[in-house]
């Protein structure tokens, strides 16, 4: 645990050090830039209220990915998945109109069942006729991608619009906000414990650890493999719904719009993967990654550096706390075998040393 | 007639990208490494072809660019992967994020757009013309006038096949996938023999890209690889990575993305016809995983008896 | 006196956090010598002798060779010196051919890289005829017996031309009757001037082949002597550190009623290969069955077939006159304890702590693990589980939240052992339970085993260890090519009887 946040602050360091390296080279004047950064995403209440705006639908697409890794169930899928949630909350939200507090509940449900089924369908593939679920959910979300801007551009489009996107779903059906919160974290971060508390406290939650893993180990123990392989699929994809139900009933706009959600799918796949799979670390590196993405609009306001850029610190920021994780372990081993022989040569007294040949 | 032989231009159009990427993918595939970063190696293959040729006005320069761009992504995959020891799977994922996000920041930073990049000054690759073929009704138009890469990329199916099943660094590359550790006892340094393949597979993506942008189109779109790169991992699976087998698949590929461009016109909406490739894959693992369900379902029991 | 061939002056092998493998190590080679070097699992033997071929890099010390300095970074460099070794877990590619094993690494080529193939069977087919190896360049290694995959290790070598050659515990897998051929084979090469270096914890075979016995313990070099009139218990005591007692207490055993029985048991995999073929068995109460076979011939599908792996052509499991046959893995883990082959890979969660990887199965089956509601699982429960464990089997372990990872194999093995036993007092199944482990851990398990028996359990012991079986089972079985080929009580029987089962030899004449 220690060790992880060394290694994830001096992963975050360097990745950070490498990027103002970038901006340098570019002719933007870097640390001005960092500053704006941070300056539109924490520094101000205002800011800090959008961080956990955009916090919100990325924590759950990532808890979507943690899940399914931890438990060695490969769901790529997030972007598919997040776009038919997001698309069925839609149509309900358009054509069903109820008093808010059954609405929202009925919104929410429409997402986390629409989800499911969609990452259900891989799931089945795989059960069924053993078909690799990391191609399967990646082929679906080309498949949910063209099938929603099918709607947003046919039967679904508001034609008094100049670009692809449906009507606004029922006011009824809107997240209401909280002095300019978005109440979208506080669901986030309910689903987050629940997540947790599945993860470390029900027999579930440990057999899926324990396939993570390793799947063999838990197949010779008894763990039904099939079937808590669909569980986390299932999870994993409603996760993900959900996320899309926040994009269509939190924020402004509370319509499909073409290419909503367009990054959510794919960086919650990175912030799970950065947090190693650890819930409360996908908690974290959700936050982390919204603050630059927040960020990115000030930096490109202020100091007119493209948005973009914080795309390429985000892999920059994976691939070196991945790899400083990996490496401070090669380097304390290194140092441990420097100071045994020193004490060996002084003439200390060797542990137990027993090993395997 | 004439629909016909669009369909098959296009479709031998269609299946060179796919096919590239998946030979690059061959030898990762053979080295055993999860290597799913042909999707953002052919996102900066086709990047970097459109800015030498852009820059420089000469195809060549293009394609060179194109190529140096995939061994640039697939020295970072090497390094991390290999001489890191960073998972695979996540240096691919991370890989692909970068692809995608240096060449949408490059593309608004250099030429000052978003979404797409077009311009006469873009030197696409020539087309060749096979002399007395290219007279002949029909046959010339079916073989005769495409890009000059696209024959060379089927020449180079061949050459991978020849490549990895009859010459020492193919024998040495399968026994590295196999089993690393035999081969180091034997004194091959396998580390190095799967930094030659993850470069190879680098090297051919980009030249897949290098199609994608100035041959396939004349332009640069951002994540104009569009999956291609995931089609062709599902496409080494499915054919367990021989390059002959490899050849027909993109081949296939290709019908049936033409088979969507061509649909087009019809009735259908053109968002049902564009996931005609991607249902395609499916399809194709459908068949492919029944066919293997026992088969694979007992290599699991073994799996773990093997070590 | 002769300049030594190899020469090794206080070699140190630290492994990650701060194992000490080899300690100070020194050690002279001679040339023309069958020198070896004894020590019990663990005892750093094998590290030993990976750092001589390049393969393990040294933490410090020197290695001389023809008293020149080397400091091999790659076994190619150490077969460039003339030095090769056959490894414990055979180096071999099973997919390829025994001839592309042969050629991989050394492989004659054209200009282009092509590999040309020509003079290489020449001369891999002279060597075979040479040493009378019976070895065909075209079949596949995954295609041949262990004995076979043996012989590609040693022609591997003698391809490369080496003049040493280093074979760490090669008669481990062997039949009495291989291992017999196998010294045969190595008097010839040491007679035309080879060295070889012979690693091994078996003491009845270090002394009938070797010149020279160097005794290692907990890595360090106990001492050097020549095989003249060495006695074993002498040599035992020195290896092991204290007085070893050869045979097992074990009482006559006492039989109950039938357990476990199984008929006609049909297995064919997904090749078409018959793995089982009409196997029957039955064990009673207080009784200890072995099973004894090279490995390969249905062993490992019995095992998975009683614990539900695999799905059966056909046949019938009952545990206590109840049938299991379709039962799913958990249902039958209620009857049965399984201590798998592999700890690692089947045993085991490696990245997990000992107290995860405490309670599996028992997390379904022990309601005492649970609290409120059976979904949930207790974490004050579970850690007080594994404590009792982990005191009760004697696991040498800091705390229940270490991973496993960080124990020695032994203490491993000693967890899923002990939390295996604690499922299942009346029908044990064990695959190999020891193989590996330190002799500590060994005695241990075997005691652990006798007392189950004792207590009126059937237990079921497949093991590759022919001493294992003969001092553990109360009765035997010969399993050859997917059949029981001979059943017989352990005390009617001798080695070299089974060993002529094993290798299939007498199959019709079935006591």
């Amino acid at each position: 645990m220690k060790k992880n946040i060394l290694t994830g602050i001096l992963g975050i360091v360097s990745a950070l050090v490498v990027g103002l390296i970038i901006l340098f080279i570019q002719g933007y004047p870097a640390v001005e830039s960092y500053r704006q950064l941070f300056n539109y995403s924490i520094l101000s209440r205002f800011s800090f209220f959008s961080t956990l705006a955009k916090a919100a639908p990325l924590i759950l697409t990532g808890l979507s990915a943690a899940v399914g890794f931890g438990s060695n169930v490969v769901n790529l899928g997030q972007v598919g998945q997040l776009l038919i949630g997001a698309m069925s909350v839609t149509v309900v939200g358009l054509f069903i109109n109820l008093p808010a507090v059954i609405m929202i509940p009925i919104l929410l449900l429409t997402a986390v069942i629409s989800g499911a089924l969609y990452s259900g369908l891989a799931a089945y593939l795989r059960v069924k006729f053993n078909m690799d679920e990391f191609i399967t959910t990646l082929m679906l979300n080309f498949v949910a991608q063209y099938f929603t801007l099918y709607l947003i551009t046919g039967p679904l489009i508001d034609k008094e619009m100049n670009s692809p996107m449906t009507q606004q779903i029922n006011s009824s059906g809107w997240l209401p906000m909280l002095n300019s919160l978005e109440t979208t974290i506080f669901i986030s971060i309910i689903i987050s414990l629940l997540i947790y508390f599945i993860w470390h406290n029900t027999k579930m939650g440990y057999e899926w650890k324990v396939m993570g893993s390793n799947n063999t180990f838990a197949l010779f123990g008894g763990v039904k493999i099939d079937k808590n392989y669909v569980r986390v699929m299932l999870i994993s994809g409603a996760l993900a719904g959900l996320a899309g139900a926040m994009l269509i009933m939190g924020g402004l706009q509370h319509r499909f719009l073409k290419g909503i959600g367009a990054n959510y799918g794919w960086d919650g796949v990175m912030t799970a993967v950065v947090a190693n799979n650890s819930i409360i670390g996908t908690v974290i590196y959700g936050l982390f990654f919204a603050v630059l993405q927040t960020g990115s609009m000030g930096m490109e306001l202020e100091t007119a550096v493209p948005s973009e850029f914080v795309l390429i610190l985000q892999a920059i920021t994976v691939l070196f706390v991945v790899a400083s994780r990996k490496s401070a372990y090669l380097l304390l081993n290194k140092m441990s075998i420097i100071l045994k022989i020193r004490q060996l040569r002084s003439g200390g007294e060797p542990e137990e040393n027993e090993l395997d040949d | 007639m004439n629909l016909m032989i669009e369909l098959i231009r296009s479709t031998f159009l269609a299946a060179v990208p796919i096919l590239l990427a998946s030979l690059g993918g061959t030898y990762t595939y053979y080295a055993d490494i999860f290597n799913i970063a042909m999707e953002g190696m052919l996102l900066i293959g086709a990047f970097a072809a459109v800015l030498g040729s852009y820059f420089s006005g000469s195809w060549l320069i293009g394609l060179l660019a194109g190529v140096s761009g995939g061994i640039l992504a697939a020295i970072i995959f090497t390094l991390f992967a290999v001489y890191l020891k960073t998972d695979e799977f996540v240096t691919g994922i991370a890989l692909n994020l970068f692809a995608l996000g240096a060449t949408t920041y490059l593309l608004r930073q250099i030429f000052s757009v978003k979404g797409a990049f077009t311009s006469s000054d873009i030197i696409a690759l020539p087309d060749w013309h096979i002399p007395i073929i290219d007279k002949i009704p029909i046959i010339g138009e079916l073989l005769s006038g495409y890009p000059f890469l696209l024959y060379i990329s089927f020449l180079i199916a061949i050459l991978v096949e020849f490549h990895i099943f009859k010459t020492r660094f193919g024998l040495r590359l399968r026994a590295t996938g196999e089993d690393d550790s035999t081969v180091d006892s034997v004194g091959i340094n396998s580390d190095l023999i799967k930094s030659k393949a993850i470069l190879l597979s680098g090297a051919l993506s980009g030249l897949g890209g290098v199609f994608l942008s100035l041959a396939y189109v004349n332009m640069f779109a951002e994540n104009m690889s569009n999956g291609r790169g995931w089609i062709a991992l599902a496409v080494i699976i499915l054919t367990r990575g021989r390059p002959i087998g490899l050849l027909f698949m993109a081949l296939l590929f290709g019908f049936f993305d033409g088979l969507g461009f061509a649909l087009q016109n019809t009735f259908i909406p053109s968002q049902f016809t564009q996931m005609v490739p991607y249902l395609a894959t499916l399809a194709a693992l459908y068949f492919y995983s029944k066919q293997k369900k026992e088969k694979i379902k007992e290599e699991l029991e073994d799996e773990s008896m093997a070590v | 006196m002769v300049e030594a061939l190899i020469e090794i002056d206080s070699l140190v092998k630290i492994y990650p956090p701060s194992t000490i493998a080899v300690k100070d190590f020194d050690l002279k080679i001679n040339t023309g010598e069958i020198h070896s070097v004894i020590g019990e699992n663990g005892a750093g033997k094998s590290t030993l002798m990976k750092m001589i071929y390049g393969l393990t890099e040294r933490s410090s010390g020197k290695i001389k060779i023809n008293n020149r300095d080397v400091k091999f970074t790659s076994p190619q460099q150490a077969v460039k010196y003339g030095i090769g070794m056959v490894h414990q877990e055979f180096m071999l590619i099973p997919s390829y051919t025994v001839f592309e094993n042969i050629i991989l690494g050394v492989e004659p080529t054209s200009k282009l890289g092509i590999i040309e193939k020509k003079e290489a069977e020449k001369k891999i087919k002279d060597l075979i005829k040479q040493y009378n190896f019976n070895l065909k360049l075209k079949s596949k290694i995954s295609e041949i017996s262990v004995a076979a995959q043996q012989k590609v290790e040693i022609l591997k070598l003698l391809y490369r031309d080496v003049d040493v050659l280093i074979l760490d515990e090669p008669t481990a897998v062997l039949t009495p009757q291989e291992i017999e051929d196998l010294f045969l084979r190595l008097k010839k090469l040491r007679y035309e001037g080879r060295t070889i270096i012979f690693i091994s914890h078996k003491l009845d075979e270090v002394l009938e082949l070797s010149d020279v016995i160097t005794v290692m313990r907990k890595g360090e070099k106990i001492t050097t002597l020549e095989n003249n009139n060495l006695g074993k218990a002498e040599l035992a005591k020195a290896m092991v550190g204290r007085d070893v007692i050869f045979s097992i207490d074990k009482t006559k055993a006492n039989l109950g009623d039938v357990i476990f029985s199984a008929v006609n048991l049909n297995y064919k995999d997904a090749n078409g290969i018959q793995q089982l073929e009409d196997v029957s068995l039955q064990i009673n109460s207080g009784e200890i069955l072995g099973v004894a076979g090279v490995e390969g011939n249905g062993q490992y599908e019995l095992v998975r077939a009683i614990s539900g792996l695999l799905d059966l052509d056909y046949g019938e499991i009952k545990i206590k006159n109840k049938n299991i046959e379709d039962l799913d893995i958990l249902k039958r883990r209620r009857e049965m304890a399984y201590v798998t082959q592999d700890r690692k890979f089947m045993g085991s969660a490696q990245d997990l702590n000992l107290m995860e990887n405490s309670i599996m199965t028992h997390h379904r089956l022990n309601d005492e693990l649970s609290y409120y509601h059976p979904v949930l699982l207790s974490k004050s429960a579970s850690i007080k589980f594994a404590d009792n464990l982990i005191n009760k089997f004697k696991v040498i372990s800091e705390s229940s939240k270490q991973p496993i990872s960080s124990l020695s194999g032994g203490n491993q093995q000693r967890l899923i052992v002990g939390r295996e036993f604690m499922l299942s007092d009346q029908f044990i199944m064990l695959d190999n339970p020891t193989r590996g482990l330190d002799v500590g851990s060994i005695e241990f398990i075997q005691e652990e085993i006798i007392n189950k028996r004792d207590k009126g359990a059937a237990v079921l012991l497949v093991s590759a260890d022919l001493d294992e079986l003969f001092s553990l089972a109360d009765r035997l079985l010969v399993m050859h090519s997917g059949k029981v080929v001979f059943n017989t009580d352990t005390a009617r029987t001798n080695k070299e009887e089974i060993g002529q089962y094993m290798l299939g030899a007498e199959m019709s004449d079935s006591a």
